[in-house]
C-alpha cells in the first residue's frame, strides 16, 4: 500500500511542478503578449491610479501639469497653464489618448520605466508607491507666454513660433495659435475641440509644414557660398529669370540691376538666387545642403512629433523650372518653424546644429536627478567660416534692409524674411533670426499663416518680423533700436507695447519699406534704394506655375494630430 | 517543531506587518494570531505526537488568505467586512478542529458508522436540490438559520471516511478477484457495489447541481483511494475511461459544461463575455511578472469572484512568480506531510483516511490553480484555506483535525515502539 501512496504523492508533486511551470509561462514567457493585449485594461487602470509626475517649465518653478486625486484611487491631470503650453505639454486622457510631452515622456512621467534609483528598485520589489518622475522642460515660460500672446494678436491669429538656444539646442519657446485647453480636452471636450474649423489641436510649430518662401534663401546662400560664390560677386537682375517654359520675377515686379550676392540676400532677389541655384549650385548640392540643415530629418529624439521638412521631388528629377523656385523656397518646398528655427540656430552656432532638446532634466519624485542631457551637436551643417559669412550676410538683411522691427539697440541681429505664396490665400509671413549675432543666445523662427496680407500698394504685411523682434528683445531684455530717423510713433519695442496691431507697412514710419520712401541718410545701398528695398520679395506674381511639370503648388500638409 | 513554531511566528510577524501597512483592523489580526498560536500549543499538548507542521502550513495559508481577502475587498463597497468574516470563520474552523481532535481522538469509532456517514453525505448533497438556492449558476448552498453553507464541503469528508472504512475492510477481496470482463479484472459486485453506488450517487447529484469542481473531486479521490487500497492500476485505467465517457456525455448534455470547455479552449473569442473571467485572471497573473506588483498594487479586483475561486490569481499578480510558487510549495508541504502521515499510519483504514483527505486537498488545489491559469478548464472550487468561504475553511480545518488525530495515533505507536530503547535516555 505504501508503494501506491508514494506513487500518488509523486503524481501530486508532478502536478504542482507543472503548475509552477504554467505560472512561469504566463508570468515570464507570455507576459509581454498579455500585457499588450488589447483586451487588457490593467495598464490604463494602473496609469489612472498612479499619480503621474509633474511637468515644469524651464524656470523649474512654473508647473505645467500635475496630478490631483479626483476621488477614490484615481488621479486626474491638471494643466495650470492651459492653452499656452498645450502644444508642448499635451494632454493625458484615458478616453482620448495622449499627446505632447505627456506621451513623449510617458515612461518617466508614469514611473513605468526601468527603475533608476535604489528606492525605485525597492519600491518595485516591495510594491510601494511608484510615483512618476518629474520632468523639467527647457521652455522659458515668459517667452512662451509672450510668443503665444503675440501670435494671438497677429493679423490672422494663426501661426507658430519656435525659439532655440543656438549653443545648446534647448527649445526656449514652441508656441502655436490657436491652441486648446487640455483641461477641457480631458474633461469631455475633445470632440468639440477637434471639430473646430481652425484646428486648435494641431501643433503648427511642428506638425504642420508650410512653404518657407524666402527664408529658404539662407540655405541656398549657404550652398552658394560652399560652391564658391562670394558675397561680393556681382550678378545682374533684369527683373525676370527665364527657364525653359517659365519665367520668374521678383517681388512686386522689381528689377535691381547689377547687385552683389550679399545685396541679393538683403533685397531677397529671386532672380539672382534662381541664377545661382541653377548655374552655380545645381540641384544635387542644393538638396544636399537642405539635408545638412535637417530637411527630411524626423528628429526622432525630440519628444514631440516633428513633421519632416521636404523639398518635394528628389533632386535628380528637378528641371530648371523646379530648381529656380526651390532656391527661394517655393515649388514644393515645405518646412515649419521648428526646422527653420534650427536652420537659424545652426548658422548662429558657427554652422553646428545642436541636438534640439525639450527636456532639461528628469528627477525622481524625491528629487534625485535621473537624467540631465548635455548639449551635443547633431550635425555640422556648415564649416565655421561659411557660417560666419552667412551670419554677416543675414546681419546685413536686418541692418541694410532696415528691418527696424527686428532691430535691437546695441545688439546685432541677423535674420531673413519670407513671404511664402500658397494656394490657401494670402502669403504666409515668415521670419527667421538670431541675436546677438556675434554671440547668439536665441534663434527664432516665426510663421503667421496667411499673414503676408498684400496691401493696396502691393507690399505685404510682415507680422512675423514684428513678433520675432519682440520676442528677441523680450528674451534678451533689451530695448528696441533708437529711431534712426524721425519716428514719433515707434513703439518702444517693449514686449506687449502694441505688438498686436496689424502691421501695415504704410503705417510704420519706422520702416522705410514703402517704395516711395527714399530711406535713411546713411544708405550703402543707395543704387537700389529707388528700387524699393523690401523686407520680402516674392516670385511670379503674374505667373501661376501651373503646368505639367509643376502640377502642384506647395501645399501645407497638416499631419493628423496626435502623438507621433 | 521549534523551527515550525518559529516559522509560524515569523510568518505572523510578516503578515501582521503587511496588514498594518494597509491599515486594517489590527485587532482582528491579533485575535487571529492568538487563536492560531493557542491552537498550535493546544494541539502540541493534546496530541503530542501529531504532526504539528500541518498547523504551521495552515497558519501560513489562512494568513495569506486573510491578507489577500482584506486587500481585495476592503475598499469594495458591500464587501468591506469579508476579511473579518473570514477571520470569524477561521475561529469557527479552529473550534471545529479542536472538537474533531477531542471527539475523535479515537477516530476508529468513525469507521463503525461508515454507512451512516455515507448516507448523511449523500443526503447533504441531495438536500441542496430541494432546499438549496443557486449562486452563480450552481445550486450548492443551503440556508440553515442565519448561516449559508455549502454542504458538499462537509459531505466530501464524510464520504472519504466512508470510503476509507469500507475499502479497508474489503480491499483484499477487491484486489483478489479473478473474474475478468474484456480482459479487465472486475471484482465481485457484492463488494464493489456499495462503493460504486455511493460514488455514482454523489457524482450524479453533483453533476445535476452543476458543481463541476466538486464532481471532479468526488470522482478522482475515491478512484485514487481504490488504487491505493488495491494496488490495481487497472482501476485507475477503468476510472479514466469512465471519466472520459462521462465527460463527453456531460459535454453534450449540458450547455454550461460546453461553455466551460469552449471558454477554456478559446477565451479570446469572447473576451468580454464568457472568457472575461479567465482572461482577467491571466492578465492579472501576467501583470505580476517574477516579483509581482507588490501587495496592494495589483489590479486583480477586476476579476469577478477574485476573493474566492480566483484568489490565487491575486496572489500571483501581487506577489509574482516567486510568491505564487512559494504558496504552491506550502500546499505541497501540506500534501507531503499528509502522505507521510498516511505512510506512518498503522492500519489500513487510517492510511486510507489520511490519504483520502490529503489527496482531496491536493486535487482541489491542483484543479483550481490549474483552472485560473487556464491549464485545465475552469471549475468553480475554492483554494483550500486561502479562498474566502466559511464552509470551505471549516471543512478544511476538520480535514486537518482528522489528519492530526491520525498522525497522533501513528506517532504515539511509533513512540511506544521506540520507547523501550530510550527509557534511560528519557530518564536522564
Amino acid at each position: 500500500m505504501n508503494t501506491q501512496l508514494r506513487r500518488t504523492f509523486y503524481l501530486f508533486a508532478a502536478g504542482f511542478v507543472a503548475l509552477v511551470g504554467v505560472m512561469a509561462y504566463w508570468q515570464v514567457y507570455a507576459r509581454e503578449d498579455l500585457t499588450n493585449h488589447p483586451s487588457n485594461g490593467l495598464q490604463s487602470q494602473r496609469s489612472q491610479e498612479t499619480p503621474r509626475g509633474l511637468i515644469f517649465a524651464g524656470d523649474g518653478e512654473t508647473v505645467l501639469a500635475r496630478s490631483e486625486r479626483a476621488g477614490g484611487n484615481e488621479y486626474e491631470r491638471i494643466y495650470p497653464e492651459g492653452e499656452v503650453f498645450a502644444n508642448v505639454v499635451g494632454y493625458w486622457s484615458n478616453r482620448f489618448g495622449a499627446s505632447g510631452i505627456e506621451i513623449g515622456q510617458n515612461n518617466n512621467l508614469s514611473g513605468t520605466g526601468e527603475p533608476e534609483t535604489l528606492d525605485e528598485l525597492l519600491n518595485q520589489f516591495s510594491g510601494g508607491p511608484e510615483t512618476g518622475n518629474n520632468v523639467t522642460l527647457t521652455v522659458d515660460p515668459e517667452l512662451q507666454r509672450e510668443a503665444y500672446n503675440q501670435l494671438a494678436q497677429s493679423n490672422t491669429g494663426r501661426g507658430a513660433v519656435a525659439a532655440f538656444d543656438p549653443q545648446t539646442g534647448e527649445t526656449l519657446a514652441l508656441a502655436t495659435y490657436p491652441s486648446y485647453d487640455p483641461n477641457v480636452v480631458i474633461d469631455e471636450g475633445f470632440e468639440e475641440i477637434s471639430n473646430e474649423p481652425n484646428n486648435p489641436l494641431l501643433n503648427r510649430a511642428t506638425q504642420v509644414t508650410y512653404p518657407p518662401g524666402s527664408t529658404f534663401k539662407v540655405i541656398t546662400a549657404a550652398a552658394a557660398l560652399e560652391a564658391g560664390v562670394r558675397p561680393t560677386d556681382r550678378f545682374n537682375d533684369d527683373g525676370t529669370y527665364e527657364t525653359p517654359g517659365y519665367s520668374f520675377g521678383n517681388y512686386r515686379g522689381k528689377a535691381y540691376g547689377n547687385v552683389t550676392f550679399a545685396e541679393a540676400l538683403v533685397f531677397s532677389i529671386n532672380t539672382v538666387f534662381a541664377q545661382i541655384a541653377v548655374d552655380r549650385v545645381g540641384p544635387e548640392k542644393l538638396a544636399a545642403m537642405a539635408r545638412e540643415f535637417g530637411f527630411g530629418y524626423e528628429y526622432e529624439d525630440y519628444p514631440l512629433y516633428v513633421a519632416p521638412s521636404d523639398l518635394g521631388l528628389p533632386p535628380e528629377e528637378w528641371a530648371e523650372g523646379n530648381t529656380a523656385p526651390i532656391s527661394f523656397g517655393q515649388d514644393r518646398v515645405v518646412s515649419n518653424v521648428f526646422e527653420m528655427g534650427l536652420v537659424a540656430s545652426a548658422i548662429a552656432n558657427d554652422g553646428d546644429m545642436m541636438q534640439p532638446r525639450l527636456v532639461r532634466e528628469v528627477r525622481s519624485s524625491d528629487g534625485i536627478i535621473l537624467d540631465r542631457p548635455t548639449p551635443r551637436p547633431l550635425n555640422e551643417a556648415l564649416p565655421e567660416g561659411t557660417a560666419r559669412t552667412l551670419n554677416e550676410m543675414m546681419q546685413g538683411v536686418v541692418e541694410e534692409g532696415e528691418l527696424v522691427a527686428a532691430q535691437i539697440q546695441g545688439t546685432k541681429v541677423a535674420g531673413k524674411t519670407g513671404t511664402a505664396e500658397n494656394p490657401q490665400g494670402e502669403p504666409h509671413s515668415w521670419f527667421i533670426s538670431f541675436a546677438p549675432a556675434d554671440d547668439p543666445e536665441i534663434a527664432v523662427a516665426v510663421v503667421v499663416e496667411n499673414g503676408g496680407v498684400i496691401g493696396e500698394d502691393g507690399a505685404a504685411e510682415t507680422p512675423a518680423l514684428t513678433i520675432a523682434g519682440n520676442l528677441m528683445r523680450a528674451y534678451l531684455d533689451r530695448p528696441a533700436p533708437a529711431p534712426p530717423s524721425t519716428q514719433p510713433n515707434l513703439p518702444a519695442g517693449v514686449p506687449g507695447g502694441g505688438p498686436g496691431e496689424v502691421l501695415d507697412p504704410a503705417q510704420r514710419p519706422a520702416q522705410p519699406s514703402a517704395p516711395d520712401q527714399p530711406g535713411a541718410p546713411v544708405d550703402p545701398f543707395a543704387p537700389f534704394r529707388n528700387a524699393a528695398p523690401q523686407q520680402q520679395q516674392q516670385s511670379q506674381p503674374g505667373q501661376p506655375p501651373a503646368s505639367q511639370q509643376q502640377p502642384l503648388q506647395p501645399v501645407p500638409r497638416p499631419q493628423d494630430e496626435g502623438p507621433g | 517543531m521549534a523551527i515550525a513554531l518559529l516559522i509560524t511566528t515569523l510568518g505572523f510577524a510578516t503578515l501582521i506587518f503587511v496588514q498594518e501597512a494597509k491599515s486594517p483592523p489590527l485587532i482582528y489580526g491579533a485575535y487571529y494570531a492568538g487563536t492560531m498560536v493557542a491552537l498550535y500549543l493546544g494541539v502540541r499538548l493534546w496530541l503530542p505526537h501529531a504532526d504539528a507542521l500541518l498547523l504551521a502550513v495552515v497558519t501560513l495559508l489562512t494568513g495569506v488568505g486573510l491578507v489577500m481577502i482584506y486587500r481585495l475587498t476592503y475598499d469594495v463597497s458591500g464587501r468591506e467586512n469579508l476579511a473579518t468574516t473570514q477571520a470569524g470563520w477561521i475561529l469557527v474552523g479552529t473550534a471545529a478542529l479542536v472538537l474533531t481532535a477531542l471527539l475523535f481522538k479515537n477516530y476508529h469509532r468513525l469507521f463503525n458508522y461508515k454507512y451512516l456517514l455515507a448516507a448523511v453525505a449523500v443526503g447533504l448533497i441531495a438536500s441542496t436540490i430541494f432546499f438549496g438556492y443557486e449562486v452563480n449558476g450552481a445550486q450548492l448552498w443551503l440556508k440553515v438559520g442565519p448561516v449559508n453553507f455549502q454542504p458538499s464541503e462537509f459531505a466530501r469528508i464524510a464520504l472519504i471516511i466512508f470510503f476509507a472504512g469500507y475499502l479497508a475492510d474489503t480491499r483484499d477481496l477487491l484486489a483478489a478477484t479473478s473474474r475478468t470482463i474484456l480482459g479487465v479484472q472486475v471484482p465481485a459486485l457484492k463488494y464493489f457495489g456499495p462503493v460504486a453506488f455511493v460514488w455514482a450517487a454523489s457524482l450524479g447529484l453533483l453533476v445535476f447541481e452543476k458543481d463541476l469542481g466538486s464532481s471532479l473531486l468526488f470522482f478522482a479521490v475515491p478512484l485514487l483511494m481504490l488504487y491505493v487500497a488495491t494496488g490495481r492500476i487497472a482501476y485507475v485505467i477503468l476510472g479514466a475511461l469512465l471519466f472520459a465517457a462521462g465527460s463527453l456525455t456531460t459535454y453534450y448534455l449540458f450547455d454550461h459544461v460546453q461553455v466551460r470547455v469552449q471558454t477554456w479552449l478559446d477565451p479570446w473569442s469572447d473576451p468580454n463575455g464568457t472568457g472575461y473571467q479567465v482572461l482577467q485572471s491571466l492578465f492579472s497573473i501576467a501583470d505580476g511578472g517574477i516579483t509581482g506588483t507588490g501587495l496592494g498594487e495589483g489590479f486583480s479586483q477586476a476579476i469577478p469572484e477574485v476573493q474566492t475561486d480566483f484568489i490565487f490569481s491575486a496572489v500571483a499578480s501581487e506577489l509574482g512568480l516567486l510568491g505564487s510558487t512559494a504558496l504552491l510549495l506550502a500546499f505541497l508541504v501540506f500534501v507531503y506531510r499528509g502522505i507521510k502521515i498516511s505512510l506512518l499510519a498503522a492500519d489500513d483504514a487510517s492510511k486510507l483516511l489520511a490519504f483520502g483527505l490529503t489527496s482531496m486537498f491536493a486535487i482541489q488545489t491542483l484543479i483550481i490553480v490549474g483552472g485560473v491559469t487556464k491549464a485545465i478548464p475552469l471549475t468553480g472550487i475554492t483554494l483550500p484555506f486561502v479562498s474566502y468561504g466559511g464552509s470551505s475553511v471549516v471543512g478544511n480545518f476538520i480535514l486537518t483535525g482528522l489528519l492530526l488525530v491520525v498522525s497522533e495515533n501513528a506517532g504515539r505507536r511509533a513512540a511506544e515502539e521506540a520507547a523501550p530503547e530510550f527509557v534511560e535516555g528519557e530518564a536522564a
